[in-house]
């Protein structure tokens, strides 16, 4: 079927395509005419009226920050806030005579010149956009940038949201810092120069829903740039709220129980896998990224040897010590390999593969049975039974209880640790040497967990085999009220174990701590704590000084009705009895203080 | 065969064509020139042209109707660097349009735009596409949609906008039926809401802020106004480069680029803008000219589809920084400051003076 309009004879076609084309011409043509019509419109009926919008008015346009979604504790108190504080920015098109007045500004607030060039050399010199140079500006500062704001043109202050922590370093890992946007984290286009983003914890992980939107302003200025009148403001959208599982009092008194010490302590729900607190040593100024853009501070805190941007709960990887004697207990237990009555007469060494292994205590137990070994950790008993067991079936209860495996919390960078067994080693062509055994049962070796794992596997000794996925988030709530986002508890995995092993994996741990075992100093009057000790060597073959040990204290509580795991660790600290046990001594009396006060007043032990 | 110099190619050089778009590259240069204090800018956009004039002459030595042959071959290879944009692209403001070659960025959409009308000549003209039937439509419509679809994806909404009013030229040129051009226009109508679901959420922010420009104070809005601002401060006569408030403080955007003709009626007013305005007529009326005066069936439809493209990206630019139309990215052919762009309006250029010197052949 032919579509075209009839068009005569061949000879005719030619004058049809030319008057087509002359169709297309007229319609262009009045196009053009039309631009015309509208130029003449704009210059000449309009344009002394623009001339003057042009002349007087100048209209600026200033981006306004919204605030940063606030983070709650499970109890509604605010673990991080916002406060108003002036930032100074400079708009690099306004400022005509660029050197003077940065040389100005440089002098006046003791920012070096090379700091402020360079912050100006990465946008372009007629943006109108604010540079941002300095955060949280004092008010002497302000009031020196006001006073002289004729001879600074270009330099602007300007009041924005930024974050205020109860205390600087106040769960700084947990939380996370936020700062401004790299160049790096520009590329994706997602982010505008000069934006505060969450770099680490929770900030970074929900940063999408904390951030919000930003408004805007239009702000008619004068020659000088002076604002004269505002013209219209889109309000900025603030961030979605965010509730956490944590407990900020059991936060705080972790943190405090600390006492900057470097390590890490966990204390979680053992009912449904929430983190009440999480705490990593040492710890930096959240405040410090916050407020000014300070870059030597920056890399003081990078190059710092002890590392305080490292989560030690979950980032870093430690031996376990005795704490580990509980999965070898388990796995020794369910194998049919051990026997609660086992017997062992504990000298405080132990000759295998022709050298001696030494028990932590000179001259020995004497005799021990296994609840005995657990409450006094002996090493002997568990050189043997290690054996027994073997190293396969041990390591096959480690992964089990979650080991040398990511706990699945929601905060970047976890370790895995490692479980290592004969088979493993194979797999890798490499040799298992059976004193390797020995240090397993020990929790020695090349045996690597996070203290996240030890707090979910003591969980799961406290409440029957439920491996959590430590939950963070209860909720994010958005500023209209709804619910852009609810996570559940989430069962990961189940250890099954016959009920009997269970109730006596708790009532030892329970005698290590209240029947004059190594973890006594957890005792608490009225609360019944349970617990196991562990004293961790650095490197088994160093010659490990005195106080390197890393010392531990996992634990549960009360033991008959397990609601809360405190697991701590402190790196070199020493005996996990001595170091560890105390400082969840102090966390349980934090968080069972009525409960603990009427104890204390009714009488009951002393 | 192909540098053959035929005395009769040097006669029928088209000298308005030539003499119009001279113009209109001192006008760029000037402007260009104007607005940066080094007038390194300028000088770049002076090797451009450069290179664009070089490509000019290759284009017309290669005669037209080669390059239709070729035209597949070409298809090809522009969906492949459609594609390509789309692996090694390079994102400025959220969209992937330039592929980086070395130090220079390259916009595969531009250069689409001449493949585009060569595909266009090549597919009605060929066996399949005479006459003008339901089935032509369909098949060009499938040729078109691909790199339409991919263009629109990138997202350039410019480029794609430009290419169907081209389309729509050539298919009236060739005398399809009113009825039938009207139930397009209705179909593609009644498919905007799909349309809109394709659009990314900028270009649907752009579209409502046309229609309620305070919709974002801080964006388009700002640049429609400030455009605004820009020309009609320039009154009659212009204020200069050095009064030149609105471009030289930077209160307009992008100003080098889409927004160049702001800065150029600004500095020189009505009269500067009538004689731009008259030298884009003489361009596009000697395009049509052109255009009709051809027998050939591939010069026509080339000849068309080009003086189409430029009479498109310029009514639509124009439209734009003068607050006729909404603000989509189209730069001004031979005005706006860009590579790709200079190159290929000198190449699209090359190929109407390439059909002008074969007409009587």
């Amino acid at each position: 079927m032919d579509m075209t309009a009839p068009s005569g004879t061949t000879g005719g076609r030619r004058d049809a395509w030319s008057k087509r084309v002359l169709a297309l011409t007229i319609l262009v043509a009045g196009a053009f005419v039309m631009l015309l019509g509208q130029l003449w419109y704009l210059q000449v009926l309009e344009g002394s009226r623009f001339r003057d919008m042009s002349e007087k008015n100048r209209i600026r346009v200033r981006p306004v920050a919204a605030p940063r979604g606030i983070l709650f504790d499970r109890n509604g108190l605010a673990l991080v806030d916002n406060r108003p504080a002036f930032t100074l920015s400079l708009i690099p098109r306004e400022m005509e005579d660029r050197n003077t007045v940065l040389a100005r500004l440089s002098v006046m607030l003791k920012i070096p010149l090379a700091e402020l060039t360079e912050s100006l050399a990465r946008v372009p010199a007629d943006s109108l956009r604010p540079v941002r140079i300095r955060r949280d500006l004092s008010l002497e500062d302000v009031a020196k940038v006001e006073e002289s704001k004729l001879d600074l043109p270009g330099v602007v202050v300007e009041v924005e949201p930024t974050r205020v922590y109860p205390t600087s370093t106040f769960a700084a890992h947990l939380l996370g810092y936020v700062r401004e946007v790299s160049d790096e984290q520009m590329k994706g286009g997602r982010y505008r120069r000069g934006d505060m983003i969450g770099q680490t914890g929770l900030e970074r992980l929900l940063d999408e829903h904390l951030r919000g939107r930003d408004g805007g302003e239009r702000i008619e200025v004068d020659a000088l740039g002076r604002p004269v009148q505002l013209m219209q403001r889109e309000e900025p959208r603030p961030g979605a709220q965010v509730v956490t599982t944590v407990d900020r009092r059991i936060q705080e008194a972790a943190e405090r129980a600390m006492a900057g010490r470097p390590g890490a302590v966990v204390v979680m729900d053992p009912r449904s896998g929430d983190v009440l607190a999480l705490t990593s040593g040492p710890a930096y100024g959240l405040d410090t990224f916050a407020g000014n853009l300070d870059r030597e501070a920056w890399a003081r805190l990078i190059k710092d040897p002890t590392h305080p941007l490292l989560n030690r709960a979950l980032q870093a990887q430690y031996p376990p010590g005795s704490v580990f004697k509980m999965i070898v207990v388990a796995a020794g237990l369910q194998e049919g390999t051990l026997n609660p009555m086992d017997r062992v007469y504990c000298n405080g060494t132990f000759d295998y593969g022709g050298r001696t292994w030494k028990d932590w205590k000179t001259g020995g137990h004497g005799h021990m049975d296994l609840r005995g070994a657990v409450m006094q950790s002996c090493d002997v008993f568990f050189y043997q039974y290690g054996l027994k067991i073997g190293p396969e079936a041990i390591a096959r209860y480690a992964r089990a209880f979650g080991l040398g495996a990511v706990t699945g919390i929601d905060l970047p960078g976890e370790k895995l640790g490692l479980v290592p067994s004969p088979a493993g080693r194979r797999e890798r062509g490499r040799v298992w040497h059976s004193g390797e055994t020995l240090n397993v049962a020990i929790g020695q070796g090349a045996l690597l967990v996070t203290p996240l794992q030890v707090a979910r596997m003591t969980a799961a000794i406290a409440n029957g085999g439920i491996l959590w996925k430590p939950r963070l988030i209860q909720r994010v709530e958005r500023p209209d009220g709804t619910v852009a986002y609810t996570e559940s508890s989430k069962m990961l995995e189940h250890v099954d174990l016959s009920p009997v092993i269970w109730a006596f994996l708790r009532s030892s741990m329970s005698g290590v701590v209240n029947e004059g075992g190594t973890g006594a100093a957890a005792r608490i009057p009225g609360l019944e704590v349970a617990g196991k000790t562990g004293t961790a060597q650095t490197v088994a073959n160093s010659k490990s000084e005195k106080g390197q040990d890393h010392a531990w204290f996992a634990s549960f509580a009360p033991a008959k009705d397990p609601q809360v795991v405190v697991v701590v660790m402190v790196e070199g600290g020493g005996h996990g009895g001595s170091v560890a046990a105390p400082i969840a001594r102090q966390i349980y009396q934090a968080i069972f203080l009525e409960k603990v006060a009427m104890a204390v007043l009714a009488g009951d032990g002393s | 065969m192909i540098l053959r110099i035929d005395r009769r190619l040097l006669q029928n050089v088209d000298w308005p064509l030539i003499v119009s778009v001279m113009v209109l590259l001192s006008l760029s240069f000037i402007s260009l020139w104007s607005l940066s204090t080094t007038g390194s800018i300028a000088w770049r956009q002076l090797s451009w042209v450069g290179v664009g004039t070089v490509a000019l002459l290759v284009v017309i030595a290669l005669d037209y109707r080669n390059l239709v042959r070729a035209a597949p071959f070409f298809y090809v290879v522009g969906l492949g660097l459609l594609l390509t944009v789309f692996v090694l692209g390079r994102t400025v403001s959220g969209a992937r349009r330039w592929i980086h070659l070395g130090p220079f960025t390259f916009q595969p959409s531009e250069l689409f735009k001449l493949i585009f009308v060569l595909t266009l000549a090549w597919a009605l003209t060929s066996r399949w596409g005479r006459p003008l039937s339901r089935a032509t439509l369909v098949w060009t419509g499938i040729l078109v949609g691909v790199p339409f679809f991919l263009v629109v994806r990138q997202p350039d909404l410019g480029t794609a906008l430009v290419l169907l009013p081209v389309l729509a030229a050539v298919f009236i040129g060739l005398g399809m039926r009113l009825k039938i051009f009207a139930g397009i226009i209705l179909a593609g109508v009644a498919l905007m809401p799909v349309f809109w679901l394709a659009l990314k959420e900028y270009q649907r922010e752009r579209l409502l802020v046309y229609i309620d420009p305070f919709r974002d104070p801080l964006g388009t809005a700002y640049n429609v106004i400030q455009a605004k601002i820009a020309i009609g401060s320039g009154q009659l006569l212009g204020k200069g480069v050095s009064g030149a408030t609105q471009s030289r403080l930077a209160f307009l955007p992008e100003r080098h680029t889409d927004f160049i003709f702001a800065v150029f009626a600004e500095m020189w007013g009505f009269a500067g803008c009538l004689v731009l305005i008259m030298a884009y007529g003489l361009l596009v009326l000697r395009g049509f000219e052109i255009a009709a005066g051809t027998r050939e069936p591939q010069g026509r439809i080339v000849a068309l589809g080009v003086t189409a493209l430029f009479a498109t990206q310029t009514l639509i630019n124009l439209g734009m920084v003068t607050g006729l139309l909404p603000v989509v990215g189209i730069p001004l052919p031979f005005m706006s400051y860009g590579g790709s762009s200079m190159v290929v309006s000198l190449m699209a250029l090359g190929l109407l003076l390439s059909v002008r010197m074969r007409q009587f052949q």
